[in-house]
């Protein structure tokens, strides 16, 4: 081995110490921002994201800026509350006949079915397929009744971006991360905390 | 299949996979325009058919029409949502072929490249790379920093209005503790004289007070001028002579004053004493005490007081409003229709006060004199501030219902110190706190969204509320025969008991005033509106007496004097109506410019302000 | 007394009245007792994916990211990686539908760090920590095969052009600003900007706003002629890879033993990541000590620029802050109070009915407010310290005899071992 062999050597030698070196620190600081995100916050629950029907101002936009087109928000009937009104304010439109005519009912897409149990009793069924979640229903059933049809989050449609872009754009603050072990919000006692 | 025919099949491949890539492409393009355009399930079609459909229930035809186009407008969404489905399945299968072939096309045709060329030269490309890293590095700070230059920190100015009214009600308070002890000493003075001598209070007679000599003698060296050096007890039947508040005694729209013209024309000069302009725009009705009546005005650069003598019409004073902490550099924005000096003065004799849309308030003695100044806080007000103040014994009463809050204070006359400062749930306002005397006590009547209200002289404790308001509440209440009167456009006219748990005796939404407060006298209620309709109620049971229409809108309030009614329009046009049940019309002298303001009476003259003068109306 | 009122339909305040007061009010129709034995339905409530599948989701990761070290350094084998990426492509692309991945992952990080009421998964975490580990000791192997957005783009290579190096190096700038600018609205708890203008995960799920497809397609396209555009020119999270690849223990290497400098490499790389051996020539001593010269300049810049980029950051937050919809409705309702009253802006109708003071709209908007300031000044800092060091980086000169990747750039997708003679030779020998 000649001189220029052993001072080439030498060089390398600098520079894998120093790359050691450097790799150390980067390495370290990977794992310390891991391990002070994982003491800090992370809880092994996993979340998804849910709408609170409290919050909720049925503003229409659940139904356009889900990043499906066909949007993971669809209504879903909390029967438990439902006063099973002949008139109903999330099916009929504001002063319509008591028909199921077209001309008399809310939902755009006919996605609500009306039947009859007994007198004065009538049931109403959400047609999953065809609801696109629009909130016309809900609006309609908050302002006239009890507040039995709701906007929820589909999990079996969700995509769990994220950040949900519906969640960007809500204007009541009513889209948030609940546990996955509780994903959906209904009232009623289908949850345990009845509204106060 | 030689080399050639594989790449002529690779090619070929890619080329059809590629026409039908953008075919496809192009279709969901054109079908996801389409659905923007047309919006088929809020199609506008099915919601006009609908409203015919309300107007001729019965119409079977109509019925069937709107099925038919309702299952119409939902086939075109689900089939559009068919056609994206299929279409981006479509779209990857095409790409994926697309992608395959074009590879295989270019692989095959790829040729080793002959090595060695060396595309570039190292320490040039680095020199260059410097050279761009700066300016893109220079570029994007620049243009953060010139972003940041150019953003107005709105929020920043909102804190610092509310800074501002907090750091001025502390300086405020302290400049007078510092600055006016003679004025500490004079309200003692008075405050012994009370204890001493209860019955002086009523007495008709005004009082005047020589300042004690000690007050005199603790006068500071200080640039400020010395206080006022009379004193005037209050006195209510001052308050009945002199039309010292917004709609006079009690700020309930009647004067008692006789001996009123009926007759006179601005333009001609007919039965005009006096006219002056006025030097600042403001839409505050003018008041008098004694022998002077004060204006406001402001503009973007000054908010001043203006006195003259009301005999003569020759300027006393004027005082531009300065030297107040807390006052905002620059005025809030404010529209044209409301101005900075929207809100009438009150004056007790002792001091004249004011009240402008920088929420500064300030108190004048009867010579000019700034005797104590403070600022609420900016308000928060998109016309500008616009409630008048009220003055009651040694109260001011401030209605300061913004954006940020509803707030009703009332201050000490002589120190401008808070005496109390309560928050009342409501929305902001325009209106203006009147005076009513219920079982012996002086309650303050506020009317807001939503809240009609009763306060406590005293304390501000809210005695009563009723929620009958909604909207931008811009006129006052009237009180009469034990009821409150509320109205404002778009959410009703009420007649209120004022008394806890109260309720409407009875209400009325057909003609709704905007701004003109009404008033009630005799048994009647009037109300004006901003289309140009005056009204007259029976106070006890809301019976109609008589509507009148006219060709201006009325913003002014209707003043009653002399048994007549007397309300301006907004063309300047004075009607004089008989305030009775019939309401016949007496005159409708002219003033020759347009007019906000509400008139001052005083005995046998009317003074009247109008966009540019002052008018003093008189044989 | 004078002023204006804009026509508000009576209707309309009336019916938010009712909604608004309502809300909350107790059941107005009691729920009916039936007599002909009704049974009442439940409402349905489909579950979310198993949590346990999040973790298989971490294992794959890592498997993928083992195998593809493996690949790139022992097995050396361009056919492996490339087979590895469709995997990836399939599995984390278009079955998991693009989310959760690595390069979102730093968003959620960053708001974990700084906002304690959010809680990260593990499952986000260690798709954050994992690539970066394991870059740091065997290069940037995610990108290689791990990454679903790099498989696409880097299957559709197709003719590659090279790139002018002040153009790469120019260009290469962009995601350390996205990367901080991201990092600022994540950690603010703004925006995931990252997700927002993520390209391909349209794509992958075949589904999404039209922008977003557009966006992906357009890449892809750009791609066949400029490799790998969003990895080159966006990837904030290329940033960390990059670093901690240039300090990788392992990297693969383009020849698997001596290089002989037969120059036939040169053009294989499509992302002009191969560095060329640097002659005697750079170490002339007019050269050296012009570059001693700017090296020295450099290095005095980069405090200068730290402190200049933290203070213009800082000056921008105002502007920044906007994103963050608190600040932007209350500036909003300052700016243009009339807006109160227009029934078509639903966020302030929104925002009215709720209940919240304005005071305690304007106070929560100061506080993020605050968070911005502070956040911009360390993102401006952060942006003028790279900037700094990028600039010193330009004027040192590395001796380099041999063909060599760039540890910071090379994706280790392994294109260039195949143009290897050294390679051939070896294969046919072994075999």
């Amino acid at each position: 081995m000649d001189k220029k062999d052993k001072s080439r050597d030498k060089g390398y030698n600098r520079r894998d110490f120093i790359n050691n070196g450097v790799r150390l620190a980067l390495g370290v600081s990977v794992v310390g921002t891991a391990a002070f995100t994982l003491k800090r916050s992370a809880t092994g629950k996993d979340y998804v994201w849910q709408i609170d029907p409290l919050k909720c101002t049925q503003c229409g936009r659940c139904a356009t800026d889900c990043v499906r087109a066909e949007s993971a928000v669809k209504c879903v009937h909390a029967y438990d509350l439902c006063g099973y009104c002949d008139l109903c304010g999330g099916y009929f439109k504001p002063g319509a006949k008591l028909e199921t005519g077209a001309e008399n009912q809310l939902c755009p897409t006919a996605a609500i079915q009306r039947r009859f149990i007994e007198e004065p009793f009538f049931e109403y069924i959400i047609d999953e397929e065809l609801c696109i979640g629009c909130a016309k229903c809900v609006k309609g059933c908050a302002a006239f009744g009890n507040s039995s049809l709701h906007l929820q989050i589909r999990h079996d449609l969700c995509l769990n971006c994220n950040q949900c872009s519906i969640a960007s754009v809500c204007p009541s603050d009513a889209i948030s991360r609940v546990p996955v072990s509780d994903p959906y919000i209904i009232r009623g006692s289908f949850t345990s905390e009845e509204e106060g | 299949m030689d080399q050639e025919q594989k790449i002529e099949l690779a090619h070929r491949v890619a080329l059809i996979s590629g026409i039908f890539c953008g075919v496809v492409a192009l279709l969901l393009i054109l079908n996801f325009w389409h659905m923007k355009q047309h919006e088929p399930l809020e199609s506008k079609t099915i919601e006009a058919l609908v409203e015919r459909l309300a107007s001729e229930p019965g119409n079977e035809e109509l019925k069937e029409e709107i099925r038919s186009f309702d299952l119409l407008a939902r086939k075109a969404y689900f089939t559009s949502r068919w056609q994206v489905k299929t279409g981006t399945w479509l779209m990857l299968i095409g790409g994926i072929v697309l992608a395959v072939s074009l590879k295989i096309y270019t692989d095959l045709r790829a040729r080793i490249e002959e090595p060695g060329k060396v595309t570039e030269e190292l320490l040039r490309g680095r020199a260059n790379a410097q050279y761009w890293l700066m300016m893109a590095g220079g570029l994007i700070l620049g243009l953060a920093l010139v972003a940041g230059f150019l953003t107005n920190d709105y929020l920043k100015e909102y804190q610092e209005m509310g800074v501002v009214a907090e750091t001025g009600q502390d300086q405020g308070d302290v400049e007078v503790i510092e600055l006016f002890p003679a004025q500490d000493a004079g309200t003692e003075a008075s405050d012994e004289a009370v204890e001493t001598e209860p019955v002086a209070e009523m007495n008709s007679e005004t009082d005047i007070e020589a300042a004690t000599d000690e007050a005199s003698d603790g006068e500071p060296s200080g640039a400020q001028v010395k206080a006022a050096t009379t004193q005037v007890r209050f006195n209510r039947e001052d308050f009945k002579k002199n039309q010292a508040t917004f709609r006079g005694y009690m700020g309930l729209g009647i004067s008692y004053h006789k001996n009123i013209p009926e007759a006179w024309n601005g333009s001609t000069g007919e039965n005009i004493k006096w006219k002056v302009a006025s030097s600042k725009p403001g839409y505050s009705s003018p008041v008098i005490w004694g022998d002077k009546i004060f204006i406001s005005g402001g503009d973007a650069q000054s908010r001043v007081v203006t006195c003259y003598n009301r005999h003569t019409g020759q300027l006393l004073w004027e005082k531009e409003v300065t030297g107040i902490a807390g006052s905002p550099a620059s005025p809030p924005r404010v529209t044209d229709d409301t101005g900075l000096a929207a809100p009438t003065m009150a004056v007790d004799g002792n001091r004249v006060y004011a009240i402008f849309a920088t929420g500064d308030v300030v108190a004048f003695d009867m010579n000019g004199n700034q005797v104590w100044g403070r600022n609420l806080g900016v308000p928060n007000n998109h016309y500008g501030h616009s409630s008048s103040l009220q003055v009651w014994d040694n109260k001011v009463l401030v209605q300061y219902d913004t954006n940020s809050k509803g707030r009703m204070l009332a201050l000490n006359s002589a120190t401008g110190e808070t005496v109390w400062d309560v928050e009342r749930p409501v929305h902001i306002s325009w209106a203006s706190p009147a005076l009513i005397e219920v079982e012996g006590k002086i309650q303050v009547v506020t009317t807001a969204d939503p809240y009609v209200s009763g306060h406590d002289l005293e304390t501000g404790a809210e005695l009563w509320k009723v929620e009958a308001m909604m909207g931008e509440v811009g006129a006052s209440v009237a009180y009469g025969d034990g009821l409150v009167f509320a109205t404002n456009e778009y959410a009703r006219l009420v007649a209120v008991e004022p008394k806890p748990d109260a309720e409407y005796t009875w209400e009325n939404d057909e003609y709704l005033a905007e701004a003109s407060s009404p008033v009630a006298y005799n048994g009647l209620l009037y109300t004006a509106t901003s289309y140009g309709v005056l009204v007259c109620y029976d106070t006890k049971t809301g019976e109609k007496k008589f509507e009148k229409e006219f060709n201006d809108g009325f913003y002014s309030s209707p003043m009653i004097a002399d048994g007549k009614l007397y309300i301006m329009d907004m063309g300047g046009v004075t009607h004089i109506l008989k305030a009775d049940a019939t309401g016949t019309i007496i005159a409708e002298p002219e003033l020759g410019e347009e007019g906000f303001a509400v008139p001052a009476f005083a005995d046998g003259v009317i003074y009247i302000r109008g966009e540019e003068h002052l008018y003093c109306i008189g044989k | 007394m004078i002023k204006r009122i804009p026509r508000v339909a009576l209707v309309l305040v009336t019916l938010i009245l009712l909604t608004g007061s309502f809300l909350h009010a107790q059941q107005r129709f009691p729920k009916p007792e039936f007599e002909t034995g009704y049974m009442q339905p439940s409402p349905t409530t489909p579950e979310p994916r198993a949590m346990a599948l999040e973790y298989f989701d971490v294992l794959v990761l890592l498997a993928v990211l083992s195998l593809a070290s493996w690949l790139a350094i022992r097995k050396r084998s361009r056919r492996g990686l490339l087979w590895l990426s469709v995997f990836s492509l399939i599995y984390f692309g278009f079955y998991r539908d693009g989310c959760i991945c690595s390069i979102g992952a730093i968003q959620n990080v960053a708001l974990s760090i700084f906002d304690s009421g959010y809680a990260i998964s593990i499952t986000a975490l260690l798709f954050f920590v994992l690539p970066l580990l394991f870059a740091l000791f065997f290069g940037r192997v995610f990108c290689a095969s791990a990454c679903p957005l790099g498989a696409i783009q880097d299957l559709l290579v197709i003719q590659p052009i090279s790139i002018p190096s002040w153009i790469r190096k120019t260009l290469g700038f962009i995601p350390v600003i996205y990367l901080a600018v991201s990092v600022l609205f994540a950690a603010t708890g703004s925006d995931f900007l990252i997700c927002r203008y993520d390209p391909f995960v349209g794509i992958f799920r075949m589904d999404g706003p039209f922008l977003m497809i557009f966006l992906g397609i357009t890449f892809l396209f750009l791609g066949m002629f400029y490799a790998r555009p969003y990895c080159r020119i966006f990837c904030p999270y290329g940033v960390l890879l990059g670093w901690m690849s240039k300090f990788s223990k392992w990297h693969m290497s383009i020849t698997p033993s001596e290089c002989i400098r037969c120059k036939l490499c040169e053009d294989s790389c499509p992302f002009d990541a191969i560095e060329v051996p640097v002659e005697q020539s750079y170490r002339a001593p007019e050269v050296a000590r012009k570059n001693l010269r700017r090296f020295i300049l450099y290095i005095a810049l980069i405090p200068l620029l730290t402190i200049v980029g933290g203070w213009i950051g800082a000056k921008s937050h105002v502007f920044m802050s906007r994103v963050h919809p608190d600040v932007y409705l209350a500036e909003l309702m300052i700016s243009n109070p009339e807006l109160r009253e227009d029934e078509e802006n639903l966020d302030i109708q929104a925002f009215l009915e709720s209940g919240d003071t304005f005071e305690q709209l304007v106070e929560q908007a100061a506080v993020i407010r605050e968070k911005f300031r502070k956040g911009s000044m360390a993102m401006g800092g952060f942006v003028g310290l790279v900037l700094g060091i990028t600039l010193m980086n330009q004027v040192v000169f590395r001796r380099r005899e041999d063909y060599e990747p760039h540890k910071g750039d090379c994706f280790s997708c392994g294109r260039c071992m195949d143009y290897c003679p050294v390679e051939h030779h070896k294969s046919t020998v072994e075999s």
